[in-house]
Order: C-alpha cells, then structure tokens, then sequence
C-alpha cells in the first residue's frame, strides 16, 4: 500500500484562514445563490425573507471581523455543513467554507457566541470508562 | 508491516462495540487497523469556537499519525474526515492517505461479499444526509455494501436530511425533530421497518426512535456483523431506551466508570426529551 507524502499548502491554519478569505472575497459575486440553495434558512430567525445579496455581504464582513447583520449572523449560527451552497455557487467559492471560517472569526470578534464544549472531553472519557474493557482504554485512547 | 489506523474520532466512546465490530470486519476482508481515537487524538473539532486550540488539537494528532508510519488513516468521523483533509492536512505534513471505513471495506467488497452468510430479515432505509456525500459517497456506498447481505432489501427514498450528520442539527430548535419526522414519514412510504444510520451522532439522536415508532434502528456497521453472524449489543440503545438508564448500565460499571461524572455527563444525555 503507498503513502501519500503531500507539500504542505499552508504554514499554519492562520495562514490558511487568511488565504482563504482573500481568495473568497475576491471571488464572491454576492449573488445569493448559496442563500437560495441553503436548508436551513429556515431556521435562522431574520434570514427568511431578508435581501439576499445583503446577508451574503453581512457574512462577509463578519468574515473580515465585523459584526454583519442579524439574519447574517443567524445564517452563519444554523449552518450545518449541508454543502448545498457548494453546488449552487457559480463562483466556486465554497461558501460552506465561508460560512465556517465566519463562525470561527465572529466566535473570536464576540459577535457570535461560542459553542459551549466545556465538558465534551469528559463526557467522552467517561462513556469510555464505560464502554471500553481496560485493554481497550490503555490501547484505543 | 506496521498497521493501519482505525481513527474512529472521540464521540465514539458511546459506542465501543462499532469500533470492535469495525476492526474485526476489517480484518475478515484482509486489512489491519488498530482503532485509535479519544482526546488524544482529536481532530480539533469539538474546540472549533476556539482556532487556536483545535489547530494543537489536530497538529498533535498529526504528529502521532505521522510518527506511527501507519500507510493509511482509516477515518470513521465525518469531521475528522473533513478537518483532515481541509486544515490538517493542509498546515502539516502528510505520509499516509486516508480513507473512510466504508470505502476501505468497499475497496475489499469481493473479499467481503462471501462473508455475508447469514440471512437478516430487514428492509432497511439508510438515514441518509448531504454534505459530507460530496467527500465520501457514504449514501451510495453503504446501501451497496448493505444489499450484499442475504435477505434484506434497500428502501430507496429520494429524502436527504440536512447538516451533514444529526450532530449538526442537533442544537438547533426544530430541525431535529423536522428531520425525524421527515425520515419517519420516508420509511412508511418505502415500508420500510429497519432504519439505518450511517454516522455516530445520527445513530445516538434515532435510537430513540426505535422505542415508540414500531422500527428498529442499527448502525450500517452492526447490519453487516449481523450479516457475517457476529454477535454484538447495542449498550448506548439499551440505556438510551431503558426506564432506568442507570439500572440498565448496572452499579457495578457505574462505579467503576466514576458514579458522579456518570451522573453528571452520562445520565442527563440518555435521559435527554424525545423530540418526535
């Protein structure tokens, strides 16, 4: 079986963020087609209905470090990685990417609030203490 | 030659008989794969509100993926899977590939199919969701691998769940439930009476089902132990659907797993609202 030996794209994920965003910014026409094609608009209060080109803009600044708008930021918080953006942006720009990175800089902004994980790590040690023999816990984890 | 990695990520941890199902099946058809996962081989991804901190997550998971000189990472996780290959992979170096489990065991697919021996009466329906389909196609593959076992027959439905697992969907209010209720509606029109999950998350947020909607739900990994006539239990649907979740677990391994953080961490989840 072979190895797949890569170049390495990018220093750190700072690095890859930043390229990203660029890349992304340049590309984005704000045409809304990954807003049409989203499921869950739905279920992110303010976004149904609002101007499209608008809260893909709103996303974009948050993106960069701004706060975007409320259906923008709503739309960034019920993303669940669908891809339909993916295959409906003309632009190839990957907005599913986009709407990620804008989660982790409006995480880091304060503009969106931050997924409570303080306790996943121990749920996940204690379900295997539950479910691993000790064999398993020495040589799984 | 050193072994593969089964890397079945961290939320597995609920489900230790997958990851001992997984590696025994991948065995069957010829590969070897030591299941490695838990916290001190996260992706990162449940610390993604904080960059920082996921990126040494996922860089010292790199590290001893690289220093293990495994060929090939065998991923579980669709996150894993994801972050692998978009962040992981990018920022480091790589001297392995990658495969999900289920195009490890389709590549073995011949060696596979005189395995399955055993009749299972099931007409299933795979909760089948979008997104991660575009990276592995999970909602191709695994009926394939399915429909190889004597017996059963695979109710195709054109329904894609949103969020590119139920974890997704999870903590944000009525998705879920839409999601389930949706799924639901497609087994009664394919008559359907076995639900497959494809993912951990999905398979932790149906099971719940099984108890008021007449159906039973398996994960695609049990469906095949079944057809190869491996014995297995389900231990999280047992307590998820138990009366007494705490009961069913037993005293014994409450104890021993630490009795308040099981109390803690472990029972509010099993005794989480049923939302459909």
């Amino acid at each position: 079986m072979g190895t797949d030996q890569r170049m390495v794209a990018h220093q750190d994920w700072s690095a890859l963020r930043e390229s990203e965003t660029a890349r992304m910014l340049a590309a984005c026409s704000h045409c809304g087609a990954c807003f049409d094609a989203c499921p869950m608009i739905p279920y992110a209060p303010g976004a149904k209905g609002s101007d499209k080109s608008e809260t893909v803009r709103g996303v974009l600044d948050v993106l960069t470090g701004g706060q975007g708008d409320a259906a923008a930021r709503n739309w960034i918080a019920v993303c669940t990685r669908s891809a339909s953006c993916n295959e409906a942006c003309p632009e190839a720009v990957n907005p599913m990417l986009m709407l990620r990175l804008a989660k982790w800089r409006g995480n880091e902004t304060g503009a969106l609030p931050k997924r409570d994980a303080a306790e996943t790590m121990s749920r996940v040690k204690v379900f295997a203490r539950l479910s691993f023999t000790e064999d398993e816990q020495r040589d799984w984890l | 030659m050193t072994k593969s990695v089964f890397w079945y990520g961290c939320n597995m941890t609920r489900h230790g008989e997958i990851i001992r199902l997984s590696e025994r099946i991948l065995q069957a058809v010829g590969v070897d794969a030591a299941p490695v996962g838990g916290p001190s081989a996260c992706c990162g991804s449940p610390k993604e509100s904080t960059p920082r901190i996921a990126e040494g997550m996922g860089n010292r998971t790199m590290k001893s993926f690289n220093e293990s000189g495994a060929p090939r990472v065998i991923t579980w996780c669709p996150s894993c899977h994801m972050n692998l290959d978009d962040f992981m992979g990018q920022s480091n170096e790589q001297n392995f590939d990658s495969k999900h489990l289920c195009e490890a065991l389709y590549e073995q697919r011949d060696r596979l199919a005189p395995l399955l021996t055993q009749t299972v009466n099931a007409r299933f329906f795979v909760d089948r969701h979008v997104g991660f389909n575009g990276r592995v196609g999970v909602n191709e593959i695994i009926p394939e691998l399915l429909g190889m076992i004597p017996g059963v027959s695979f109710a195709d439905h054109s329904y894609r769940a949103p969020s590119y697992m139920c974890f997704g969907l999870a903590p944000i209010p009525g998705a879920l439930a839409d999601a389930q209720r949706a799924t639901l509606d497609a087994m009664r029109e394919t008559g359907a009476d076995t639900l497959v999950t494809i993912f951990h998350s999905c398979h932790r947020e149906m099971i719940g089902l099984e108890r008021d909607h007449g159906i039973r739900v398996v994960n695609w990994v049990h469906l095949l132990a079944e057809g190869m006539g491996i014995a297995y239990e389900d231990e999280y649907k047992a307590w998820r659907n138990a009366e007494d979740p705490l009961a069913a677990i037993g005293a014994e391994r409450v104890a021993a797993a630490g009795e308040v953080a099981v109390q803690k961490l472990v029972l509010p989840e099993l005794t989480r609202p049923r939302l459909v």
